[in-house]
């Protein structure tokens, strides 16, 4: 069950202050990087809504993603609506996409879950890889930025690009949170606990599996947004199935059901990716190994593991009365 | 306020439960007795809608609900406990109770407000806590609780939910003589608005708390009658208590 | 288009059919007795392209190629059991997905640290060039080539798992473990042979699917995808379902592509989802 700890807002804001002051001290490709963290920072949370908390392990996030970025292209560019309206369209075509997704495979759990994802995030790739009228695998572009001038942002501006997306990145956290806080995120952990008994105190949890699911993406549409909105141009890359599995790296780097994890693993894989391949080509063995060794070290993640030592030494040292406020990570088995 | 008629159900060619028909009133305290396989539990998993009857109807309160799956009978106030423990086992016992409060008072679809700190949820946890003596170990870890205490937010989970009618399969089951006293109590102070059916294999608990009695054997009732009755009556004997007492 | 064409499109949909089946009957074999989703299985099919690339540079015959890469690829997925495999048996898929997709990293970079990322040929045997008549039509000789080996490992296996003893152990271990050890059925011995022998036919697949698709290094990626689909479409765990599930998927993903080609790469995912709601087990579940 998730808790917002003292802790995990100190990590969060340390990571968002961190993220503000690499973006306005570095350079113009230092503001490339934290957007990217940003986008993969939010994908991540999205899945960890899913997979920490509902033992969803999607493989169809950044179709969803994906999703929202080409009905938000589709709105703006191509009909010629306004920039609002299209965003709004863009969120509801993903959370209703995810919502049916999750609504078809609510009764499907471990490897199957898995794969159905997998499957119906594939076709939603190959549907806009094979659509000529946006343009297939060369993508789409003509997409502009909302113009913000009215209330003094530059958005052109790629520092100010930067420092909204931070912002967006603390909305989606700060929306997460609240949910999974609320009774039904409590629920949702209930449900992959023991689902049989959360369906004998009277909950339909295969639609509270969906609405979760709808909710996620609601979010993954959010990072869908700004990735949009970076490049000015999207192409179906969002939607192939490696891109959800990056999220679900960054989810695990980070620390599995504990929302600020994804944030902090995200930072760690941008990072790496970037400091890496500065010096070898081969950055993706060095990703692979850390991901075998985070999974084999117990699975906690960076932060996950952080935490559980400092509520290992709290519980030494102090009365066990502040369990209840004390986070509860649920690394390890997910079957 | 229960009412069986003619419930049956086969697995394959078995027959679990045959032609049973039950007449519970409102309030009452009904046990079910029964040696192993006599379909005690399956008639429970009937009634909750956890498995669906080959025969007959089941109404609660003049409804019928045999259409109705395990939730909709939760909602309409079906609770239950189990023989084998069936809880949270990674979460606190806070958390569990949490789980059933917030099911129970409508809270479990909200989405703003934290459900750990919304005083109705907290006053249930606390009622439901100090009703089955677990007040002391609310923040414990369930996984990592003793037998007993399990067995008791087993029971828990079941009233948190404040149900019409509360199915306890075998609530003291595998616990000691202190456990069965407090059980006892605990059971003599739920209020009559709540309707109960206990599976129990304890005779002192059986007759102490009973109205009346049900006996079914080869899934067939074979005897129905008060305690007293029970006592006294030869098939019972025979097929039961004549046995010399079962133990789980 | 007249007869001829059909019936190479026949042909073409049976060798493709045939290179999934060697792939995923590895696959769901060592799902069904070890519970185990290995999508490195593909990285492995990938190395027996890459390794029969380099023994056939190394004696000039297509022939050692053939033969030694499965056994080196075994040898690599000996070494992966070991050192991964066994000890995550247990650990949820989730974290079987995470540290297989690791695997896939890491061999995705040694095949390029190794030999580089343009795509390299491997020539096929000299008595296997050209083209052969058959069913009416000249179709290149080694893809029949191809063909017959895919049914030929299949009958083998077919041999094997009802006819002897290794077999019914074999069955017995996959319908119920518990029991199968209480039977004195040495269960990790067997678990070890027959993860060994689903990499050798996926180095077996990559070294022969060499000379027809040149080996790239985003091979067992591309090939991943369908294997999995084939799998889960046929149950996982399921013998009779693999070979079911490739043949759907070979002769759907063929066909379609010439019948009805803006729709055909949906298809498969289609069938997919279709099959995973409605069928969850697969078409042919695995008992058990």
């Amino acid at each position: 069950m998730f808790y917002q700890t003292k802790f995990r807002s100190i990590t969060l804001i340390a990571a968002l202050i961190f993220l503000a002051s690499y973006a306005s001290f570095g350079s113009y490709f230092a503001r490339e990087i934290v957007v990217e963290i940003i986008i993969l920072a939010i994908l991540a949370i999205s899945l960890d809504l899913c997979a920490g908390f509902g033992g969803m392990v999607s493989l169809c996030h950044g179709a969803i993603m994906g999703v929202a970025a080409y009905a938000f292209a589709i709105m703006s560019a191509k009909l010629g609506w306004p920039l609002f309206p299209s965003a709004l369209i863009g969120l509801l075509a993903a959370v209703v996409v995810s919502g049916l997704v999750g609504w078809v495979t609510a009764r499907t759990n471990g490897i199957f879950f898995i794969m159905a994802t997998l499957a119906f995030g594939q076709m939603a790739y190959t549907f806009f890889f094979k659509s000529r009228w946006l343009g297939g695998d060369d993508g789409m572009g003509g997409i502009s930025r909302f113009d913000l001038s009215a209330i003094g942002l530059e958005m052109n501006n790629s520092l100010t690009f930067t420092y909204l997306g931070l912002g967006v990145l603390l909305l989606a956290y700060g929306l997460t949170a609240m949910v999974m806080r609320s009774g039904f995120g409590r629920t949702l952990s209930g449900i992959h606990v023991n689902e049989d008994r959360m369906k004998a105190l009277g909950v339909n949890t295969a639609a509270h599996r969906a609405k979760a699911m709808a909710f996620s993406g609601f979010i993954a549409g959010l990072a869908g947004l700004i990735a949009a909105q970076h490049t000015l141009y999207i192409s179906p890359e969002l939607l192939i199935w490696t891109t959800s599995g990056e999220a679900l790296i960054v989810v695990i780097l980070g620390g599995l059901g504990t929302l600020v994890g994804p944030v902090i693993g995200a930072i760690l894989l941008v990072l790496m990716k970037h400091e890496i391949s500065d010096y070898t080509d081969y950055w993706h063995a060095f990703i692979g190994l850390v991901l075998i060794f985070t999974v084999l070290a117990g699975g906690r993640g960076v932060f996950g593991q952080i935490e559980y030592w400092l509520n290992s030494l709290r519980s030494r040292h102090h009365d066990p009365d502040n369990h209840q406020t004390a986070g509860k990570p649920q690394g390890g088995d997910h079957a | 306020m229960l009412e069986v008629k003619g419930l049956s159900k086969d697995f394959g060619g078995l027959h679990v439960i045959r032609d049973l028909s039950l007449s519970v009133t409102a309030g009452e305290r009904r046990v079910i007795l029964g040696p192993n396989g006599a379909g005690k539990t399956t008639l429970f998993h009937l009634l909750a809608g956890t498995l669906k009857p080959s025969k007959g109807e089941i109404f609660l309160d003049g409804q019928p609900i045999k259409a109705f799956d395990a939730v909709k009978r939760a909602r309409l106030g079906i609770a239950r406990s189990y023989q084998k423990n069936n809880l949270f086992e990674t979460l606190t016992i806070r958390e569990n109770l949490m789980l059933a409060a917030a099911a129970a008072l409508g809270k479990s679809t909200h989405m703003v407000k934290d459900s750990s700190r919304h005083p109705d949820i907290r006053q249930r946890i606390d009622e439901i806590a100090e009703q089955v003596s677990l007040a002391d170990q609310l923040d414990q870890t369930v996984g990592t609780a003793s037998y007993g205490n399990r067995r008791q937010l087993e029971v828990g989970l079941a009233l948190a939910t404040r149900p019409k009618l509360l199915l306890m399969d075998e609530p003291t089951s595998g616990v000691g003589p202190t456990m069965i006293d407090r059980f006892h109590r605990l059971l003599e102070q739920l209020p009559r608005d709540i309707t109960v059916l206990i599976i129990e294999h304890d005779m002192d608990l059986a007759f102490g708390v009973a109205d009346r009695i049900t006996v079914l054997n080869f899934g067939e009732k074979v005897f129905e009658g008060t305690p007293e009755d029970t006592r006294g009556n030869a098939t019972v004997r025979d097929i039961y208590l004549g046995t010399g007492g079962y133990h789980a | 288009m007249d007869l001829s064409f059909w019936i190479l499109q026949f042909l073409n949909a049976m060798q493709y059919s045939m290179l999934l089946f060697l792939l995923s009957i590895g696959l769901t074999v060592i799902f069904g007795l070890l519970h185990f989703v290995n999508l490195a299985h593909a990285s492995l099919y990938m190395m027996g392209a890459y390794i029969g690339i380099s023994v056939a540079a190394l004696t000039g015959s297509f022939w050692a190629a053939f033969f030694l890469a499965p056994v080196i690829v075994t040898l690599i997925g000996a070494m992966l059991y070991f050192t991964l495999i066994d000890r995550m048996r247990t650990a949820g898929p989730m974290n079987q997905v995470l540290v297989t997709f690791g695997l896939i990293f890491i061999f995705l970079d040694l095949v390029r640290m190794g030999w580089g990322d343009i795509a390299l040929g491997l020539d096929g045997p000299q008595s296997l060039s050209g083209t052969t008549r058959f069913l009416g039509v000249d179709y290149p000789a080694y893809r029949l080539f191809i063909i017959a080996l895919g049914l030929g490992v299949m009958t083998t296996m077919w041999f094997i798992l009802s006819r002897t003893q290794i077999g019914a152990m074999i069955r017995a271990s996959v319908e119920n473990t518990d029991m199968a050890a209480a039977m004195g059925i040495n269960v990790s011995t067997l678990f070890f042979l027959v993860f060994c022998f689903g990499c050798a036919l996926a180095g077996l697949a990559g070294v022969a699917a060499a000379p027809i698709l040149s080996a790239t290094t985003t091979m067992g990626i591309t090939i991943l995808i369908p294997t999995l689909i084939v799998v889960v479409i046929g149950g996982l765990g399921s013998l009779e379902g693999a070979i079911a599930g490739s043949i759907i998927i070979g002769f759907m993903e063929t066909f379609g592509a010439v019948m009805i080609p803006s729709f055909s790469a949906v298809l498969t995912y289609v069938l997919l989802a279709v099959v995973l709601i409605w069928r969850p087990q697969g078409l042919i579940p695995a008992r058990g």
